[in-house]
């Protein structure tokens, strides 16, 4: 490798030879360790480039876009869908039990006591999720 | 041609509908494409957009990829580039007549040389880059893409992505005088 070349491809690919194609590195370490000061003087000078370009700030994407992001995704809507269909029975079997259970309950007990039942009885049927059938219906 | 995709198996994942797979390569590829937007735009809004409709793509696209065509990140970049292309040529249609907006770039001298200060002159002479030139930068700097993946991104040849980045940093250089070593 040539020192023209070497200074090439320091402005080319910047002043870390890492970050240069793997095929030249091996020549560059020769040409360096052959011209110590006119490499070291030639990757500093991209370096320094290097360095003000890292400068430009960049906003982190946000939380918002990462969740817009998974929403859309098709796998997670389907899996959703999924266990919201998979899960949906189980509630209306659920809330039959509990019904069925309140019923015994109100069937042995007084009039205060039953009270009680019903209120937990009513919120069992509040808790029916039928939402998910409706909207996959 | 590929031998590996490093995202191969993330993928296969997907398309199987494993949701953790969709998350971790979120989690992975999300940064580096809003990142992308955000350098070729300048404007963070519109780089969430892109990067949402990137997303899109890749969530039609996933099931159906085969691997050893070309890495799937390659793919995504140039998807990005494309949505970024057609975002900079709208623009360029709005502003007819008028040059766009330039931010003051001349050092001030009562401001010094602070990161911040450094910063908005550093997204300015990005901004003024021919396009072509600003992707090779972007792809080679910032995304830190090898010249090989970089030049498919771009669909040039290796040799004229060269020409392209050295043609840009010597720009940005020029740009950038007072800031860096001569």
């Amino acid at each position: 490798m040539t020192k023209e070349e070497f200074q090439a491809l320091a402005e080319t690919y910047g002043g870390e030879v890492a970050r240069w194609p793997t095929g030249l590195r091996d020549d560059a370490a020769l040409l360096a360790a052959a011209e110590p000061a006119f490499a070291q003087a030639a990757l500093a000078r991209e370096s320094s480039l290097d360095a003000a370009l890292d400068a430009l700030p960049r906003t982190r994407a946000s939380t918002a876009l990462y969740d817009r992001v998974l929403a859309d995704a098709p796998v997670v809507r389907r899996r959703g869908r999924f266990w919201r269909l998979w899960l949906a029975p189980a509630g209306v079997g659920a809330a039959l039990a509990s019904i069925a259970a309140a019923g015994m309950i109100i069937g042995v007990q007084l009039g205060e006591q039953s009270a009680v039942s019903a209120d937990a009885s009513a919120q069992s049927v509040a808790d029916l999720d039928v939402s998910a059938i409706a909207e996959e219906g | 041609m590929v031998t590996s995709d490093p995202d191969e198996e993330l993928l296969v994942r997907i398309a199987d509908g494993d949701p953790a797979a969709v998350r971790a390569f979120v989690a992975r590829k999300l940064p580096r494409i809003h990142g992308l937007a955000q350098r070729m735009l300048g404007d963070a809004a519109e780089a969430e957009d892109v990067a949402q409709e990137t997303f899109l793509r890749v969530w039609r696209q996933a099931p159906k990829w085969r691997p050893g065509q070309a890495k799937f990140d390659t793919w995504m970049h140039r998807v990005a580039l494309n949505l970024c292309y057609d975002r900079l040529r709208r623009r360029r249609e709005i502003v007819t007549d008028e040059p766009p907006e330039q931010a003051d770039e001349g050092p001030a001298p009562d401001r010094g040389l602070e990161a911040q200060d450094t910063g908005r002159r550093v997204g300015s002479a990005l901004a003024k880059l021919p396009d072509r030139q600003r992707e090779a930068v972007v792809l080679c700097h910032y995304q830190e893409l090898g010249n090989i993946e970089a030049a498919a991104v771009m669909g040039v040849t290796v040799e004229a992505l060269e020409s392209l980045l050295s043609r840009g940093r010597r720009t940005l250089r020029i740009a950038l005088a007072d800031l860096v070593e001569r």
